[in-house]
């Protein structure tokens, strides 16, 4: 089989390991697991089965399920079929999943019969999906394929999709093609997809195999969701280095007592997710009588990690290393730093590094130059085989982020213009600063702001809406809504985030709310941001 | 002295009232009942679970250890109330 030396699409990652070791255990979740061989030929029906259905080379297939073992077997599956795959935040609302799928024309999803529902009404809202697989077969199925069958849906069962016999057909991919969109909050209340390469995502993949050293003994966790960029790394790297993937259903991970004691059952010695829920461990998750010797790399991304609980989860596992990975998703990975073992007693902030091997950044300050020194500040650019193709659809996008290089080449060079300011530490490390727009950070998701008051004022008695994010040691960031409502019009504070909650995905509902008569104004006429943060802070609104 | 069924209903009572109106909840959920699946339909989160307790061991004086906070003591209205009066009773 082709990729096998030398791996240039994702799947051939999975392909080498299957040939040479299909005994090796590749993925666990809950009780069920699959061998290397085993997970490589299902995932092969299934592609098998979505070419037969009409699934051809870059065509985008969704998958919107709980996560479990099954939603790896999709994403390899779509991969092998020559398509992209594009994950649904499964708790996500059904408007927003339809937008995505009439985005970038999702004619073929993955589900399960749980989210049957759920795919109901993104089929009523208009997405134009023409096939569902329904990857877990129940009793009420029959029934529901033919009310699908009436709206010109057809559904195939799980039975029907693995029993295939056949191989995919060879697409005659290559690695520029795209492997995956991820969407992402977007500035105008419309998601954006983000357009990663197979090329993107394996140099991402390999170097960060080769940064933690996986091995075919690892267990790695994939604990965060399938449309969020971290994810990959577990579901990629680790089946390249031929090791063992665990994957943390959603729900799994709520109780940090409960996660630890998974982390000890199953023996998991790499860890990769955002801050937040390393913070919730190591407060609520009673490290301390667990026995966590095996966990020997532990990886956090998406956020700033704040040092004193940074601090505490090494006093508590103190034998693991620490790594600090920095990129937006448009970037997979660009930066990183390893936390020496006794940074506890120095650090006030924890650095994001120093560029990847064969990633490039620099930033540059406002008057034009590069950041060279201590001090001197700047908007960070990045440069190399991870950045993103593109946002899918949106060419005015990708021309605003996806820009020349601003340093002189002489051949076309395309760089990432982050909109992340950074500075330089003594030892030549690249510190996060901030954002230069409204975008910001929560439970280590990207959130835009304008993304929320864009569903706010969609309600009818709503006439102003601002969210302004008040900082939150565990999440990173709070949401905090200032309304101000239609004449005679009347809301509580519940039915606006009930409202948001059928919108926009939970960790973007504001988590509070004020309501005044008018929202202040600048002189220009905008809203008037800063005296509604000041105004907070002095206890003023807040309910 | 109120019995202890009657107890029950007014921790229910209490505890759905507060998840109704602090946590984020799908208007097709509402109202919540006694065996509303709280966690595998996505109405508590971690974050919410934390929020939860404090109320909890505010509102019934009880003290709440990490340990505690698993799903079957959370899972459901019922279920909270239920660890409650088990917490209270020892």
């Amino acid at each position: 089989m082709s990729g096998l030396a030398r791996p240039f699409l994702i799947q051939h990652l999975l392909e080498r390991s299957a040939s040479e070791s299909p005994g090796s255990m590749a993925a666990k979740s809950g009780a069920l697991q699959l061998s290397y061989g085993e997970l490589d030929s299902l995932a092969g029906r299934v592609a098998a089965v979505l070419q037969s259905t009409g699934v051809r080379k870059g065509d985008r297939v969704g998958i919107y399920t709980p996560k479990s073992i099954s939603s790896l077997v999709c994403i390899y599956a779509i991969l092998k079929s020559g398509a992209v795959y594009v994950p649904f935040d499964p708790d996500a609302p059904s408007e927003r999943l339809a937008f995505i799928a009439k985005d970038c024309g999702i004619r073929t999803l993955l589900s399960c019969s749980l989210k049957m529902k759920g795919v109901d009404g993104i089929i009523a809202k208009g997405a134009p999906i023409k096939t569902v697989v329904q990857i877990d077969s129940d009793a009420e199925e029959l029934s529901a394929k033919a009310s699908y069958e009436s709206k010109g849906v057809r559904v195939v069962s799980w039975d029907e999709a693995s029993r295939g016999d056949h191989s995919p057909k060879d697409t005659g991919a290559i690695e520029t093609d795209t492997a995956y969109i991820l969407y992402t909050s977007g500035s105008t209340g419309v998601p954006k997809g983000v357009m990663i390469s197979h090329r993107n995502s394996l140099a991402f993949v390999e170097w960060a195999a080769d940064c933690v050293k996986l091995t075919g003994e690892d267990v790695v966790a994939c604990h965060a969701p399938l449309h969020f960029d971290i994810s990959t790394f577990s579901m990629f790297s680790t089946c390249g280095a031929g090791g063992k993937v665990l994957m943390i259903p959603e729900r799994a991970a709520t109780f940090p007592a409960e996660l630890a004691a998974l982390i000890e059952r199953e023996g998991v010695t790499v860890w990769y997710s955002v801050p937040s829920v390393l913070t919730l461990l190591s407060l609520y998750g009673s490290l301390q009588k667990r026995d966590l010797l095996k966990l020997r790399a532990v990886v956090f991304a998406g956020e700033v990690f704040p040092v004193k609980y940074l601090r505490q989860l090494m006093s508590l596992i103190p034998h693991a290393r620490y790594l600090n990975w920095y990129g937006p998703t448009e970037t997979n990975v660009c930066t990183s730093y390893e936390v020496p073992p006794a940074a506890g007693a120095f650090l006030t902030s924890i650095p994001i590094g120093k560029a990847c091997e064969n990633t490039e950044v620099f930033a540059i300050s406002d008057d034009g130059k590069i950041v060279t020194r201590p001090g001197e500040t700047g908007e960070l650019y990045v440069r190399g085989p991870t950045v993103m193709q593109g946002y899918w659809g949106d060419q005015e996008k990708t021309n605003r982020l996806l820009v020349p290089n601003p340093v002189k080449s002489p051949v076309e060079d395309k760089v990432y213009k982050t909109g992340d300011l950074v500075t330089l530490d003594a030892e030549s490390n690249y510190l996060y600063l901030g954002r230069r727009d409204g975008m910001i950070k929560t439970r280590g998701y990207r959130v835009e702001l304008g993304d929320i008051e864009a569903a706010m004022y969609s309600h009818p008695a709503v006439r102003e809406a601002v969210v302004i994010p008040l900082p939150d040691e565990l999440v990173g960031n709070l949401l905090h809504a200032f309304i101000s409502l239609h004449d005679g019009a009347k809301l509580s504070k519940e039915e606006i985030q009930s409202f948001c909650g059928t919108k926009l995905p939970k960790y973007m509902v504001p988590d509070s709310v004020s309501f005044m008569t008018s929202l202040p104004k600048t002189s220009s006429g905008k809203m008037d941001r800063v005296t509604l943060t000041q105004g907070f802070s002095q206890g003023k609104g807040a309910a | 002295m109120k019995g202890s069924s009657e107890n029950d209903r007014e921790a229910e009572r209490l505890i759905e009232e507060y998840i109704t109106k602090e946590a984020v909840v799908r208007p097709e959920l509402l109202p919540l009942g006694r065996d509303t699946k709280l966690i595998e339909s996505g109405i508590l989160d971690s974050l919410s679970i934390l929020k939860l307790v404090a109320f909890l061991e505010e509102k019934f004086g009880i003290k709440v250890s990490p340990e505690d906070v698993v799903s079957t003591n959370f899972e459901t209205v019922g279920a909270i109330s239920r660890f409650i009066s088990g917490k209270k009773g020892t």
